[in-house]
């Protein structure tokens, strides 16, 4: 610790602290601002920061674009994903922990690690060859392969929380399994399949490759919408700056829910890439 | 058979039943979705494949003609550069931001917001705003640099520049996230051990050094595999700004392997690229993996 000592370095440090602060928070601000400033002031330097804000920029994404659909899309595959890999990766993640089987989460992390574009090339002739390219369902199960671990790695140390009496109990009393893992054990877990859900959500909204190759027409993302405007070389930033602010704002806002625990699932489960 | 057993102490054998069969639905989903795609993928890179026609068996041709390919050593370049310029960037940023936070007991509230957001926008979002704010003739940038009495730059449009500009694009969206592993490696550290260095007299850049540092060694080489994972692997960004451009300056190997697939349909070439790019991953995780046991205390 080289600072940190005394009043000065206190000060020193709040400084410090101040200044990334800033670096952090100013690009985020930028697209905000932007996203609300009349046309002819978005791309006005010196940057004026004082303006009449207008929905303006939000009123021609919508209306000449089929930014609305694009963003219902968004919502379909990354609720989808999100249902699909929870119901995959809480009875996985049960029985693992149950029996301490530690295989399956390490065979999950060698699926993190390889680069997307190694399953896409596959997925793509799948999908080609049953007629789901360009539906939903395809997108679902390919996002799923990135909320599935996403759930088992956040779920796993609360199970391995749940006493295992509770469990035990129930069975004498004649549960049957399904039953003790969705009455006994489901109550119980229910602030990581919380967490697990927003994570899974958020990762599968963000992700850009998979929609990119395998969405249709009217199934794209308004990931891969917004990515398309850039190549359309919009030179309209303020509606640029909009779809930027429409799509950041369910993670942001997700995020801000459940940031206390994230980063511990982040270490252990994130997925991009 | 446990089935037909009266209730009673008998059934207290079903205390010791096997969960196991419910992990069958994830490794089912598993077997379709990744491992047959990746076996798929390594069978596809021994096979010269043609539009239209059926692939025809080629040995290690494609590997062969990696080998020989200069885009190939081109984006092997460019790819250990990003990672290594990134990877130190953002963990010498990281571990200082870490270690301010655990002196100021700051990520909290609003602070704590602002740290997570970066990594949480997609990176999309994060595209949009490179072009915006560090468009060479029209961005804020630009404007910033000419008030410091600095010359204009052309970031992503620049084949000097583009590779750093994408390193500070990712160390600005990624140093929050290092310095949260970081806070959280140097909070589990034992409190005694600060102590008695301070009574035994060490000033504070020795107590850094000799003492935080290395008892933070495997946290940082956590961080570390977490962020190469990512770097060597990046796509996003760098296809939303540039698509690997200009020329092939920003042409990685993920890049290539998605052109030569998805653009060019070379598909037992372009997996020869994806199974090399992964086989790099995999080598590096085991090398940190090695270096975490050499520095673990």
């Amino acid at each position: 610790m080289v600072a940190g000592q005394g009043r000065v370095g206190r000060w020193l440090d709040a400084a410090q602290l101040a200044v990334i602060v800033v670096v952090l928070v100013a690009p985020v601000a930028w697209m905000v601002l932007s996203a609300f400033k009349p046309r002819n002031e978005v791309a006005a330097l010196p940057p004026r920061l004082i303006f009449a804000p207008t929905l303006e920029n939000f009123v021609e994404l919508f209306r000449r674009t089929d930014f609305l659909e694009n963003t219902l899309n968004s919502l379909i595959v990354s609720g989808g994903s999100t249902l699909l890999g929870l119901v995959l990766a809480f009875p996985a993640a049960f029985a693992m922990s149950w029996h301490r089987m530690s295989w399956p989460a390490t065979a999950t992390l060698f699926a993190r690690m390889a680069p997307g574009t190694l399953f896409l090339l596959p997925w793509l002739m799948m999908f080609t060859s049953v007629g789901l390219v360009g539906s939903h369902l395809a997108l679902i199960l390919t996002h799923a392969v990135i909320t599935l671990p996403v759930a088992i790695w956040v779920l796993l140390p609360y199970f391995d929380g749940l006493p295992r009496e509770v469990i035990e109990s129930a069975e004498i009393d004649g549960c049957r399994q399904h039953q003790t893992l969705l009455r006994v054990a489901l109550p119980m877990v229910a602030p990581g399949v919380v967490v697990a859900a927003i994570l899974s959500f958020v990762f599968s909204w963000n992700y850009f490759l998979f929609a990119l190759v395998l969405s249709g027409f009217s199934t794209k993302t308004a990931i891969v919408a917004s990515f398309n405007f850039i190549g359309e070389g919009v030179t309209n930033w303020g509606a640029l700056m909009a779809a930027a602010t429409v799509i950041a704002l369910p993670p942001l806002i997700l995020t801000l829910i459940i940031q206390r625990r994230l980063v511990g699932g982040l270490a252990a489960g994130a997925v991009k890439g | 058979m446990s089935l037909a057993l009266p209730a009673g102490p008998a059934s207290r054998r079903r205390a010791s039943a096997s969960y196991r069969w419910m992990v069958a639905p994830a490794l089912i989903f598993a077997a379709g979705m990744i491992v047959l795609p990746f076996l798929w993928a390594m069978w596809l890179s021994l096979h010269e494949t043609m539009l239209g026609g059926e692939p025809r068996f080629a040995g290690l041709d494609n590997y062969r003609r990696l080998v020989a390919d200069r885009e190939f050593w081109n984006g092997f370049r460019l790819t250990m550069l990003l990672w290594l310029l990134s990877l130190a960037l953002q963990l010498v940023a990281g571990t200082w931001l870490g270690l301010l936070l655990a002196r100021l007991d700051a990520a909290r509230g609003l602070i704590r917001t602002a740290l997570i957001s970066p990594f949480m926008l997609p990176p999309v979002v994060i595209g949009m705003m490179a072009i915006v704010i560090l468009d060479p003739g029209l961005g804020v940038a630009n404007w910033l640099l000419a008030q410091l009495g600095l010359g204009g730059l052309l970031f992503l449009a620049d084949p000097e520049t583009v590779i750093l500009t994408v390193a500070l694009i990712d160390t600005w969206q990624w140093t929050p996230f290092v310095a949260l592993i970081v806070l959280g490696g140097y909070l589990s550290l034992p409190r005694d051990v600060f102590e008695a260095a301070e009574i035994d007299g060490a000033g504070s850049f020795q107590r850094l050094t000799r003492i935080t540092l290395p008892l933070l060694a495997p946290t940082l080489v956590t961080a570390a595999v977490l962020r190469s994972v990512d770097l060597l692997r990046f796509f996003d960004v760098i296809y939303i700004t540039t698509q690997g451009g200009p020329g092939n300056a920003s042409t990685t190997l993920n890049i290539l392997a998605y052109r030569r697939g998805f653009e060019f349909f070379e598909f037992g070439y372009a997996a020869a690229l994806m199974v090399t790019l992964s086989a790099i991953v995999f080598g590096c995780v085991l090398a940190f993996s090695r270096l975490r046991r050499a520095v673990a205390w």
